[in-house]
C-alpha cells in the first residue's frame, strides 16, 4: 500500500469530524501501533479477561429472571419431579431459568463454566508472572492489583455458588458461617450481622445477591481496568532475545495483527466455554433439590478454587483447640479457614517486596527472567504450588478415597505428611532442575549444540560434531543475569575501619543470611566465551583455535 | 506398506500412531469389558418362587454347606480360633429373613473374607435356592427380626430363567406394573427428599453414588439395588449402616424415600450428555482445567507460534 492511498471520502469525513473534536488521531495512532510480544504465555491473562466478559454478559442475562428471595413458595413449574415441593423463590426462579427460559439452561451453564475457567486462567496467568519475575519493579503495584483480583474472584465465586439456594449452596454457606463463628469474640456477632439473625434466616440470599452482582463485580471491573491501563502504560515484559532490551519491545503491532489475534482468541475462548456448557452438565441444581437446614450429603465440594480451603479444613487436626473460661477457641477451624487463606494471599502480596529486600535490586526490569535463572524463586514457587495442590487434593479426599479404594483415614495421614514434606521436596527438586538447566545452557553456550553427526578422526577416535548455536540462542543464553544481592557486596567495615551498622544489627544479619541463601548455587557465566569449547570441531573458528594450539 | 513407509517421518506421524493406539485400546477395552447390561443381567434375580413351595430340606443343605462354617449350624455364630472377641460370623438368629434376603441377593453373603466389608456381587445361588434357604431359616433358626417386604418390588425378571419368550414377557410386564405402582404410589417428593437428605445422603451421597466412611469402610452406591433391597437394608441395618425400623420410618415414608432415590436415578441429565457420573464439583474442576483451560491455552500456543530458527 502506498502512502498516497486515501480512505474513502465518507470515512474520511467521519474521521475528521471525530478528530476535530477529540484529537484522537495521534493517540489512536500511538496506541494502535503498540507492540505486543508474541508468546503464548502472554495470552493467559487474556483468557481471564475474556471469561470475565463472558461472565458479565451471561450474568446480566440471568439477572433478568432470578429472584433473590428466600420467601417460601410451592413449586408448580414445568419440572415435574419437584412439583408441589416447598422451596425458596431463589431456587424456584433458578428452575424457571433452567426449564422455562429459552436458552436459560445453557446460559446458566456458560456462566458457571466461565467462572471456573476465569479463576483457573487467573491462576496460570499469575504463575507465569511469578516465575518470569514480571512482578519486579516497575510492576509491583500491578501485581498487588492482580492478587486483589484473585482474592475477590474467589469470594465472588463462592457467593455466586450460594445464590440458587440448592443443596450445595446451602452447605457452602453453612461452611462459611462455621468459619465466621470460629473467629474469637466477634465471630457470632459477624454471623448474626451477615445473616440478619440465626442461620439461614431470610436475609442471606438478597445480601449475597447484592454483593455478587453489584459490589464485587464493580470492584473487579475497576481493578481489571486499572490492571489493564497500567499494563498498557508500562507495556509487557518480554523474554530475552535479539533486539529485546529493557528499553525496546519486540512483537506484533496492536493493529491489525494483534487485534485480529486477540479477537479470534476471544471467540475461541467463548467457543470452548460454550461447547463445555452444551455437552457437560455442571452444577445440576434441579437434581440436587432445594436446601433445607436438615439436609446434608457426602461427596459434595465447593467449586475448585475453594478446594484448598475445604482441604485445609478437612485435614487440619483439632489438637490445638482450647477454651478460655468456657469460651472455646476453635484453632482447628480458624487456622485452615482463615489462616491458610491469609497465608496464600499474604505471601503472594508480600513476595515482590521481600525479594527486593533480599536482593536490594531497585532496577527497572522489562526483560523477563527465564525461570531457571532464578532458581530460589522458582523453587519457592514450586513449593507453593505443591502446598496448594496438596490442600486442594485434600478437599476431595472422600472422592479420592472412594474412587481409588483408599481408606479415608489413610488419605488424611498421607496428605498431612505430604503437606509438610511435599513443598520441601518440591523446592529442592525444582531448584536442582533449574541449576541443571543452567549448567546445560552454559555448556551449549560454550560448545554449541549436538548436531547428531558422528565423525571418525584419523586416530580412530569417534567424536560427535557440535555446531554453533544460532545468534538468537546465543543471545538468550548470554543474557542470563547474575543473581546477586547488595547485602553481600556491602563491605562489613567502611574505609575508616568502622563496622557497618546495618550489618551488625539482627535485621541486617538476617538479610545477609537470606541473601546468601538466595544467591548461592548459581552457575556463573563469568569467563565463558561463546563457542570456545573443546568439542566445536565444525566451525572455522574452532579450526583456527586448533591451529593456534 | 509403501504408503506408510513413505509417510512415517511426517511431522504428524507420531500423533497418528498415538491416536491409533489409544483408539485401539479404547475400542478393545469397550469390546472386552463387561457392559452394564451384562453386569446387571448377572445380578438380576429371576422368576421368584413363592415362599410356599420352597423346599426346607434343600434349604438345610444349602445352609449347612454355605453358611454354617461361620454362622454355626444353629445360626448362633462362631468365633475365630485366636481371639474370642472377634466373631468369624455373627449370631444371625435374630437378624430376620429380610437380612438373609438382602445379604444373599446382593451377593455379599456367602463372604469370602469375613474381616472385610463385602462389595455388591452377583448372587452366589439361584432365586430358588435362596427361597429354600429362607424357608429353612424361618422354620429352624429364626427367633426374631424383620420379615421380607414381599409387597416391595424386587429386581426385574431375567430372560434366562424362563423357558419361552412369552412367559418372560408376561413376567416383565407384571413386574413393571408392580414397580410403577410402587414408585408411582409415592406422591410426596418433598417428604422423600427430606428423609433421604437427612438420613441417607451423608453416607450414600445426594445421588446415591456412595461415599467414603471412616475406618476404611465405604457406603456402597445404591443404583443397582432394587427397591426391596433398599427397604431390607433400612430395616436390617447391614454393616455400618444404622437400622431404620418401620416404627422409625413408616413403610409409607420408606416408599416415598425409595421412590425419591429411584426417580432421581432415572432422571435424565438435562445439562448435557456428559453427566460426569454426577460426582459434581471435583469432576467439574478437573474438566475445567484439563479440557477447558488446556484447550484454550493450546489455542494460544497455536496463534502465537512462529517458525523457529533452527538451532
Amino acid at each position: 500500500m502506498s502512502k498516497n492511498t486515501k480512505a474513502p471520502k465518507a470515512l474520511r469525513g467521519v474521521g475528521n469530524y471525530i478528530d476535530d473534536r477529540f484529537h484522537l488521531a495521534k493517540a489512536g495512532e500511538k496506541n494502535l501501533r503498540k507492540v505486543f510480544p508474541n508468546h503464548w504465555s502472554f495470552m493467559l491473562g487474556e483468557i481471564a479477561l475474556y471469561s470475565f466478559i463472558i461472565l458479565l454478559i451471561s450474568g446480566v442475562f440471568l439477572t433478568l429472571w432470578f429472584k433473590p428471595s428466600m420467601a417460601e413458595v410451592i413449586y408448580d413449574g414445568s419440572y415435574e419431579r419437584l412439583q408441589g415441593v416447598p422451596m425458596s423463590e431463589a431456587y424456584a426462579s433458578t428452575l424457571f431459568i433452567d426449564f422455562e427460559v429459552r436458552g436459560g439452561f445453557l446460559v446458566r451453564q456458560i456462566h458457571h463454566w466461565a467462572a471456573l475457567i476465569f479463576v483457573a486462567a487467573l491462576v496460570v496467568h499469575m504463575l507465569r508472572v511469578f516465575f518470569t519475575g514480571a512482578f519486579r519493579k516497575p510492576r509491583e503495584i500491578n501485581w498487588l492489583i492482580g492478587v486483589a483480583i484473585f482474592a475477590i474472584a474467589v469470594v465472588e465465586g463462592l457467593f455466586g455458588y450460594s445464590l440458587p439456594d440448592d443443596l450445595p449452596s446451602g452447605m457452602g454457606v453453612r461452611v462459611l458461617q462455621g468459619v465466621m463463628l470460629a473467629i474469637p469474640l466477634v465471630g457470632s456477632y459477624i454471623s448474626m450481622f451477615l445473616f440478619g439473625g440465626e442461620f439461614p434466616g431470610e436475609d442471606i440470599i438478597p445480601r449475597l445477591y447484592m454483593l455478587h452482582i453489584l459490589a464485587l463485580p464493580a470492584l473487579l471491573l475497576g481493578l481489571i481496568v486499572a490492571h489493564f491501563m497500567i499494563l498498557w502504560h508500562q507495556k509487557h515484559t518480554q523474554y530475552p532475545g535479539t533486539g529485546r532490551t529493557e528499553k525496546t519491545v519486540v512483537g506484533t503491532p496492536m493493529f491489525p495483527a494483534f487485534a485480529v489475534k486477540a479477537g479470534g482468541f476471544f471467540f475461541f475462548t467463548f467457543a470452548v466455554i460454550a461447547l463445555l456448557s452444551a455437552f457437560v452438565q455442571i452444577n445440576p441444581i434441579h437434581l440436587f433439590g432445594p436446601f433445607t437446614p436438615t439436609s446434608i450429603t457426602s461427596g459434595l465440594q465447593p467449586d475448585w478454587y475453594l478446594g484448598f480451603m475445604e482441604g485445609a479444613l478437612r485435614i487440619f487436626p483439632n489438637w490445638f483447640d482450647f477454651s478460655i473460661g468456657g469460651y472455646p477457641i476453635i484453632i482447628g477451624v480458624l487456622i485452615p479457614g482463615l489462616g491458610i487463606m491469609g497465608l496464600l494471599f499474604g505471601a503472594l502480596a508480600a513476595w515482590p517486596f521481600l525479594e527486593q529486600w533480599i536482593t536490594g535490586d531497585k532496577r527497572v526490569h522489562n526483560v523477563a527472567d527465564r525461570p531457571r535463572n532464578a532458581p530460589v524463586r522458582t523453587g519457592l514457587g514450586v513449593a507453593g504450588i505443591v502446598f496448594y495442590g496438596v490442600l486442594w487434593m485434600a478437599g476431595s479426599n472422600d472422592i479420592l478415597s472412594e474412587t481409588f479404594s483408599i481408606s479415608l483415614y489413610t488419605t488424611t495421614y498421607i496428605l498431612r505428611t505430604l503437606l509438610i514434606v511435599g513443598p520441601i521436596l518440591g523446592f529442592i527438586i525444582a531448584k536442582r532442575i533449574c541449576l541443571g538447566l543452567q549448567r546445560r545452557d552454559k555448556e551449549t553456550l560454550e560448545h554449541g549444540y549436538e548436531s547428531g553427526i558422528i565423525q571418525q578422526l584419523p586416530s580412530g577416535e569417534f567424536i560427535e560434531v557440535h555446531k554453533a548455536s544460532s545468534e538468537e540462542t546465543e543471545h538468550v543464553l548470554k543474557s542470563k543475569p547474575p543473581v546477586t544481592s547488595t547485602a553481600l557486596t556491602e563491605p562489613e567495615v567502611d574505609d575508616k575501619g568502622v563496622e557497618n551498622p546495618e550489618a551488625r544489627k539482627g535485621r541486617g544479619r538476617f538479610r545477609r543470611a537470606l541473601a546468601h541463601w538466595y544467591t548461592k548455587d548459581n552457575v556463573s557465566l563469568d569467563g565463558v566465551r561463546a563457542h570456545n569449547g573443546h568439542h566445536a570441531h565444525d566451525s572455522a573458528e574452532a579450526e583456527k583455535e586448533e591451529v593456534a594450539h | 506398506m509403501k504408503w506408510i513407509t513413505a509417510r512415517r517421518r511426517h511431522p504428524l506421524a507420531g500423533y497418528v500412531v498415538v491416536i491409533l493406539a489409544l483408539a485401539l485400546f479404547g475400542v478393545g477395552y469397550a469390546a472386552l469389558a463387561p457392559t452394564a447390561d451384562q453386569a446387571q443381567a448377572q445380578t438380576l434375580a429371576a422368576d421368584v418362587p413363592s415362599p410356599d413351595d420352597a423346599d426346607v430340606l434343600k434349604g438345610r443343605d444349602i445352609f449347612n454347606q454355605t453358611c454354617a462354617s461361620c454362622h454355626n449350624y444353629d445360626g448362633s455364630g462362631s468365633f475365630g480360633d485366636d481371639d474370642e472377641e472377634f466373631t468369624r460370623g455373627p449370631d444371625i438368629r435374630g437378624a430376620g429373613a429380610a437380612a438373609i434376603d438382602f445379604q444373599v441377593s446382593t451377593g455379599r453373603m456367602p463372604s469370602m473374607d469375613p474381616d472385610n466389608q463385602m462389595p455388591r456381587k452377583p448372587m452366589a445361588m439361584s432365586e430358588e435356592e435362596l427361597a429354600d434357604l429362607i424357608a429353612y431359616y424361618n422354620e429352624s433358626i429364626r427367633t426374631g427380626g424383620a420379615d421380607i417386604p414381599y409387597d416391595v418390588p424386587d429386581t426385574a425378571p431375567e430372560r434366562a430363567d424362563f423357558e419361552d419368550e412369552e412367559s418372560y414377557e408376561d413376567a416383565v410386564e407384571e413386574w413393571q406394573a408392580e414397580y410403577e405402582a410402587y414408585i408411582g404410589g409415592a406422591e410426596d417428593t418433598d417428604m422423600g427428599m427430606r428423609l433421604y437428605l437427612a438420613n441417607c445422603a451423608h453416607c450414600h451421597g445426594w445421588s446415591g453414588g456412595g461415599g467414603a466412611l471412616t475406618d476404611g469402610r465405604w457406603a456402597p452406591e445404591i443404583h443397582d439395588a432394587s427397591a426391596r433391597e433398599i427397604y431390607e437394608a433400612m430395616v436390617t441395618g447391614p454393616g455400618a449402616m444404622p437400622m431404620f425400623s418401620d416404627s422409625v420410618i413408616q413403610p409409607e415414608e420408606k416408599q416415598e424415600l425409595i421412590s425419591y432415590v429411584k426417580t432421581l436415578q432415572a432422571e435424565p441429565n438435562a445439562g448435557g450428555i456428559f453427566d460426569l457420573n454426577r460426582i459434581g464439583q471435583v469432576a467439574e474442576g478437573l474438566i475445567s482445567w484439563v479440557v477447558g483451560l488446556a484447550l484454550i491455552i493450546a489455542c494460544a500456543i497455536w496463534i502465537t507460534a512462529k517458525q523457529r530458527a533452527h538451532d
